[in-house]
């Protein structure tokens, strides 16, 4: 019962916020040639500079540069009815320029679900779809990891995309058991070799257990080594002990 | 006149042996491109443009120009003309000072216009080598080791040990010691060909790999214990290897027990 209602929830979000990024989706679509700008606020933490160069705030704090924390600001480059080029940027300010169709501030939440299915159509990849994925993530849209999954398990999904949802999704709050979830998912030899980085990346039990159980077990040496070097890094010493008992048996 | 000394300038030349002269001297004297000829170990073979093989095992070796003296990787050299000796040591001397040194075996170039030839003996070739090695403080002491290794002469592991276990030497004249000394223990111990014949192997060696990532306190014991055990060739070659790159004055005392030179 709890299950249902769980899942039922965000499905009836996802319908409702479905029609209103569609209303984006149609706004974009609506221009034939030229460029649709719009922006939305940026998720706590998230900085730029306004000229593409982006950060997270980490708790060091980042004393030499100012951290401009949005809006997230991105312009879609139109031709012949189709996008053709996603830019996407953190603070600054637009240029002034009559030629450009202005959406002006739209909701986050609709933002990022345009994104995502936007990047999901960019079948291509490549740098379009980068940062149409990065606009998504960026905004201040709640939890879209649920998203960002299906992301990773889509076969249909160009690969490289596929790696960077599969990146985000590790960056995010997500349980580390959800992440390792994932890899049973990843037909891909390119995208478990990105997982063991991933994984590494969290530093907790269950990361370490699960880049070992990959180090031991992926069907694919060149994966089970990539799973070594990132157990290396991570100085754990159960990563230790595993490397004495494969050199010591 | 002039013309005259143009054309001497632009022909090989072969430097005569002066009686009293060591084979230092003589190189100093001629100023420019110098290349010392002298007979190489019956194994090794090379292109003659900076790729040699058959020094240790099947590793080949890289010293032409753009590379550095000890680049080496595992190829398969099959594809590639590999002649015999002798071998050559081409010097770059300016103003009475050696600048640099590079290590050829195999054809001589065509054009060897403006270059100074001196033939000489393994023997002499080798111990103005070692004393390059042993007392020279640039970079030609590293660029000596390959040409000195290459001399069908005696092993020259103890002066290569003496350079790495002195604090006094540059870290990376020591460092190509290490590394060179790590060559020479796995080629006695039979292992320089060892491969990572079975996916255990392959495992076993990226371990090593990754330990030896770590911070030298931590990564330097376990390498070390790892040289010692013959149990698994190819991550003992591994080991042995990756010890050399450390630059840790203990690698040194480890290859000296496995040399047999303690």
């Amino acid at each position: 019962m709890r299950r249902s209602l769980l899942l039922s929830i965000p499905f009836v979000l996802g319908g409702a916020g479905a029609l209103t990024a569609q209303s984006i989706a149609d706004r974009v679509n609506a221009v034939r040639d030229g460029i649709v700008r719009m922006s939305f606020s940026s998720r706590p933490g998230v900085c730029g500079d306004g000229m593409g160069s982006v950060w997270t705030r980490n708790a060091r704090g980042d004393t030499w540069r100012a951290c401009v924390s949005g809006p997230i600001r991105v312009a879609i480059g139109r031709d012949n009815g189709s996008t053709i080029s996603v830019r996407t940027r953190v603070g600054g300010q637009w240029s002034a320029s009559a030629s450009e169709t202005d959406l002006g501030q739209v909701s986050p939440e609709d933002a990022a679900r345009y994104f995502l299915r936007l990047t999901r159509e960019l079948s291509g990849g490549g740098r379009n779809a980068n940062d149409a994925m990065t606009a998504a993530v960026f905004a201040d849209a709640g939890d879209i990891s649920p998203e960002l999954a299906g992301l990773v398990r889509d076969r249909d999904v160009a690969l490289e995309t596929r790696k960077q949802a599969l990146f985000w999704f590790g960056q995010g709050d997500a349980p580390t058991k959800t992440l390792v979830g994932l890899y049973d998912n990843l037909d891909a030899q390119s995208l478990r070799e990105h997982f063991t980085f991933v994984v590494s990346q969290r530093r907790d039990n269950e990361a370490i257990d699960k880049l070992i159980d990959i180090a031991r077990g992926d069907r694919d040496s060149d994966v089970r080594k990539q799973a070594m070097f990132w157990l290396g890094q991570t100085k754990d010493p159960r990563a230790i002990k595993f490397f004495h008992d494969i050199l010591v048996p | 006149m002039r013309q005259f000394v143009l054309a001497a300038a632009l022909t090989a030349a072969v430097a005569p042996s002066s009686p009293g002269q060591t084979l230092a001297q003589r190189v100093l004297r001629a100023d420019g491109i110098v290349e010392v000829i002298y007979p190489s170990k019956p194994s090794v073979c090379g292109d003659g443009r900076g790729t040699i093989s058959g020094l240790f095992g099947r590793s080949m070796y890289f010293s032409g120009a753009g590379g550095d003296n000890a680049v080496w990787n595992r190829g398969n050299a099959s594809n590639r003309s590999c002649e015999p000796g002798p071998a050559r040591a081409v010097v770059s001397v300016s103003s009475g000072e050696i600048t640099r040194i590079r290590a050829y075996v195999g054809p001589r170039p065509a054009d060897t216009r403006g270059v100074t030839t001196i033939e000489t003996s393994a023997a002499e070739a080798a111990a103005w080598l070692t004393d390059l090695v042993a007392r020279n403080e640039s970079r030609v002491a590293s660029d000596a080791m390959l040409p000195l290794l290459l001399a069908n002469a005696p092993e020259p592991w103890p002066t290569f040990l003496r350079v790495a276990r002195d604090s006094s030497r540059s870290r990376g004249i020591r460092h190509a010691a290490l590394g060179w000394l790590g060559q020479g223990v796995s080629a006695r111990l039979g292992i320089a060909d060892s491969e990572d014949d079975t996916p255990d192997d392959e495992m076993r060696s990226q371990a090593v790999f990754v330990l030896s990532q770590r911070p030298k306190g931590e990564s330097v014991p376990d390498l070390i214990e790892l040289a010692r055990s013959p149990k698994h060739p190819s991550a003992r070659r591994a080991a042995i290897f990756w010890l050399g790159q450390t630059g840790d004055p203990r690698a040194a005392d480890v290859f000296a027990d496995l040399l047999g030179l303690r």
